[in-house]
């Protein structure tokens, strides 16, 4: 069965390799699955018999790009076909056709799985997703080849998907799921090359990067079949996923969809050739902005993110290369330049068969009447809804999705202007989400970008922990990336840290004016003059408030008080206070440690030396007790992390000589999230 | 208790209630007709200055303090309680409010009252006769922060019960404070339902806090029953 398997993954690319790896423990494993008698237990034994089944001739499009959303659908959709049945009997059906050699059909079954929890089907996946199902069962299985030879692979989690049943196939299952993303990538390495990744230095003699024809994505027709892929050599971890589905109740219906985010610092062409003392290291080919475009793209069509968020992107690139490409790809996306010379901007993309947009917001950071906002950069403030497709057919939308793209300045100096941008971020944010508040409705947040600042360094803090106290911390800490110039002279952050006139409060919200969507605009709506209590408290100590009223009846020791006394106790206190804040609820997807090793993970590498300095943020479910959650209480509320893109340590980098090189071509590696939402049932 | 008599006299205001024991003192009492018409000095109507974010209703900030060692009498509630001023906006409220001392801070027998204009801060207004209010008594300590929030939440039109809300009263006591919020209609359970789960909220009141609701009605028996005035005019 294994080399079945195999056959078709190898099949899946194009042939041209010969598996290597020959997994008898995958198979083994499937076949215990096989005993198992709950539905995903069921599933699984489908896929396998599929594979058994699948020709090689017949896997030729898309899985790589199917995989990983595939895969992870796929886990997720056994766990929501535990909750409506609906869902499992399509399943179950498409499993079933699969059995019979269609293989189209069970592809489309597991592309779709995260669809069809929502209902969606795209029509395009289903057309062109042929043979997926197999494919990823291989996967699956090569996940045990993985596991096997690269005792780097970890599995998070060993939680039964969808096993109510606990017998060996619990412990089967969750591998099955978890791995299967970056199994693709390890798979064929492993295949090639049994290459150990960690194996230390003289990694670029011994790689040879398998020339391998990537399959095209399968919701992307047109592109060519046959493209030279070179294995990105990253994992895919899944994440713990406790099974609360096997908890509720059947008559509970709950939908949830599936999406990924990457984001993708792309080192603008202009930047690196004015920077050239960065990347001496590397071979000059590289650094060819056509060579690394490929790459890029490349890379890119590989994950097919759902929502790309990219840095330094170069305007004339964006035109030229990137903005076709992309839009062919079947991106949507939102342009925006840095104000002032620089010739880069940030670029928020996101797939039109699967979101809507409902509204864009461009940030320029550049104040020019404000002192301290004096740079030039930018963000992109997206709110987009996704969409439902049932039979070709947008049936609905579901609930608001805020995406927000950044590249703070890079001066370590500047930790204070980092601060007030970060604080006009998420302001914006802040806005956008109240004014989906204001509709009734939850709106999730993701934040992408190059924030030039550190993990748990103040900036990181404010973000993760929603507070930061700043009063006397040094301007040239606030981001914790090394500061390379004289370290003697440093300020201290003192409040305000900026003026009134921003509009921007130390809760890093609009105050008053500033901005349509703020509380005031809001409340207008309802036609009533209703204001909150922190809108009202942001005029307590306006000119007009610190005027004795003409009127006002002296009665000594009780009207006789003077604002100004009681102004710095309370005005520090609840106006602008030595900490900053902000109320939404972020978490970073990376934790900035390789699970296994320990190491520092690095997100960004030149020749002065790696670190972490991109995140993708979100909202995240916070946990509720699982019969809380069969009541729908939280429905739509915070998205769960399911998977993500593992980065990689500086000596790895450095071993492939450093970035860019011919595997990545940026000196930042990409981040890549995968995200459930859960959608009301209708 | 007798202190507690007299003090029940003057103070009042809001609350009844302050001393325990007694029985609630008068809100406000009963004014003479003639009297009546010193406390209500129509004063123009106050408009939201240019640019200033406009209030759903004016409002009236009052204020009373107990005479130490006066009788009680019906006169000495109307003769103790004083109107501060009048305001129409965000900004124009602050500007009174930055000018008071904060409740915490008052010393013995003593009351603000915050009242949408035109509606006097006794239960023989009008707008009062058939209401009633919400009663949280706190501890030495609480007062000043509660007050704010809970006139922030009345200004900013937060209670959501249309017209109901009369005004709020903070009364500082001897050993804690009373807040109270005043609606028109008692007998409208759905809506003082509201506006005892708002107060929840917005006062961060933990699960356990006692609330009380009592109609001026009732309220106004009990001070009648207590001064013996069952009969007497004043009362309603």
């Amino acid at each position: 069965m294994g080399d079945t398997k195999y056959t078709v993954n190898e099949s899946s690319l194009k042939g041209e390799k010969t598996q290597l790896v020959t997994n008898e423990e995958p198979l083994m494993a499937v076949l215990q699955k096989d005993t198992i008698n709950d539905v995903a237990a069921n599933t699984c034994e489908i896929h396998s018999a599929s594979k058994e089944k699948v020709e090689p001739p017949k896997l030729e499009d898309g899985e790589i790009v199917g995989h990983h959303m595939t895969k992870c659908t796929d886990g997720e959709g056994i766990n929501a076909g535990g909750i409506s049945p609906q869902e499992e009997l399509l399943v179950q059906l498409t499993y079933l056709q699969t059995e019979e050699g269609i293989h189209k059909h069970a592809c489309q079954a597991q592309k779709l799985k995260p669809s069809e929890t929502s209902n969606m089907v795209r029509v395009q996946a289903e057309e062109s997703n042929s043979g997926c199902s197999g494919d990823k069962r291989l996967e699956d299985k090569t996940v045990f080849e993985a596991t096997e030879c690269w005792d780097e692979y970890v599995i998070l989690s060993g939680d039964v998907n969808s096993n109510a049943a606990g017998n060996e196939g619990v412990l089967l299952n969750p591998l099955l799921f978890n791995t299967q993303p970056h199994l693709d990538v390890g798979v064929q390495l492993d295949a090639q090359t049994s290459w150990h990744f960690p194996a230390g230095p003289g990694l670029t003699q011994e790689v040879q990067c398998p020339l391998w024809h990537f399959p095209v994505a399968s919701y992307y027709p047109q592109l060519e079949l046959t493209m030279p892929f070179e294995v990105v050599w990253r994992e895919w971890d899944e994440c713990n996923q406790k099974d609360q589905s096997s908890l509720i109740p059947f008559s509970v219906k709950k939908m949830s969809m599936d999406f990924t985010v990457m984001s993708y610092n792309i080192l603008a062409q202009d930047l690196l050739e004015a920077n050239k003392q960065l990347y001496v290291q590397c071979p000059l080919e590289v650094l060819d902005w056509t060579y690394r475009c490929s790459l890029l793209l490349k890379e890119i069509e590989n994950w097919t993110p759902d929502i790309l968020c990219l840095q330094e992107v170069q305007e004339n690139h964006y035109h030229e290369q990137l903005y076709p490409a992309l839009s062919q790809m079947g991106y949507t996306c939102v342009y925006k330049r840095r104000t002032g010379t620089k010739t880069d901007g940030c670029a928020t993309c996101y797939r039109s068969t699967c979101f809507a947009e409902v509204a864009v917001t461009k940030l320029e950071f550049f104040r020019p009447e404000l002192e301290m906002l004096d740079r030039h950069n930018v963000g992109i403030v997206l709110l987009i809804r996704p969409l439902i497709v049932q039979e070709a057919v947008v049936t609905a939308v579901g609930p608001p999705l805020c995406v927000a793209n950044t590249h703070l300045l890079f001066n370590p100096k500047k930790g204070d202007v980092k601060l007030a941008q970060l604080a006009i971020l998420l302001a914006e944010i802040d806005a956008v989400v109240k004014s989906c508040k204001a509709k009734g409705e939850h709106c999730n947040v993701v934040v992408c970008g190059d924030f030039n600042s550190v993990p748990h360094m103040p900036l990181h803090q404010l973000i993760i922990t929603g507070e930061l106290y700043y009063q006397g911390l040094p301007a040239n800490m606030i981001s914790g990336q090394e500061d390379q110039s004289n370290k003697h002279c440093y300020r201290h952050l003192r409040a305000p840290l900026w003026p009134n006139s921003l509009g921007i409060n130390d809760l890093c919200q609009y105050t008053a004016n500033t901005n349509n969507h703020t509380s005031e605009s809001t409340s207008q709506k309802s036609e009533k003059r209703q204001y909150t209590r922190e809108f009202i408290l942001q005029f307590r100590y306006c000119p007009a408030a610190c005027v004795r009223p003409q009127d006002l009846i002296l009665i000594p020791g009780v009207t006789n008080i003077n604002p100004e006394n009681s102004r710095d106790d309370q005005q520090q206190d609840k106006r602008f206070r030595h900490i900053l804040r902000h109320m939404l609820d972020l978490e970073s997807v990376y934790k900035h440690f390789l699970p296994r090793s320990g190491c520092p993970e690095i997100t960004t590498l030149h020749a002065e030396g790696g670190n972490t300095v991109d995140y993708i943020f979100y909202s995240p479910k916070r946990d509720f007790a699982p019969d809380q959650k069969a009541y729908g209480k939280s429905a739509g509320e915070g998205l769960k992390l399911t998977g993500f893109l593992s980065l990689l340590s500086e000596d790895v980098l450095w071993s492939m000589n450093g970035l860019p090189n011919h595997i990545f071509p940026s000196d930042h590696l990409s981040l890549l999230a995968r995200f459930q939402l859960d959608i009301n049932a209708e | 208790m007798n202190n507690k008599f007299d003090a029940l006299k003057d103070d009042d205001s809001g609350d009844h209630e302050q001393d325990q024991g007694s029985p609630k003192d008068s809100e406000k009492e009963k004014i003479e007709d003639d009297d009546k018409e010193q406390i209500i000095i129509k004063k123009k109507m106050v408009v939201p200055g240019a640019g200033e974010h406009p209030l759903q209703y004016n409002y009236t900030f009052w204020y009373s303090r107990r005479t130490p060692g006066r009788p009680a009498s019906t006169q000495s509630y109307e003769q103790n309680i004083k109107q501060i001023g009048s305001f129409a906006s965000v900004e124009q409220f602050w500007r009174f409010y930055s000018h008071m001392i904060r409740p915490g801070d008052l010393t013995g027998h003593s009351d603000f009252h915050l009242f949408k204009e035109g509606i006097k801060p006794m239960w023989e207004d009008d707008a009062n006769k058939m209401g009633g209010k919400w009663i949280i008594r706190l501890r030495k300590g609480l007062a000043s922060r509660c007050w704010e929030n809970l006139i922030l939440a009345m200004l900013g039109e937060q209670f959501m019960v249309g017209e109901e809300i009369c005004g709020a009263v903070v009364s500082v006591r001897f050993q804690e404070d009373i807040i109270s919020i005043w609606n028109k209609t008692a007998s409208d359970q759905a809506t003082t339902a509201r506006i005892r789960d708002t107060l929840r909220r917005v006062l961060n009141l933990p699960p356990n806090t006692i609330m009380e609701y009592k109609t001026h009605t009732d309220s106004i028996k009990a001070w009648e029953d207590f001064h013996g005035l069952v009969n007497a005019s004043g009362g309603r």
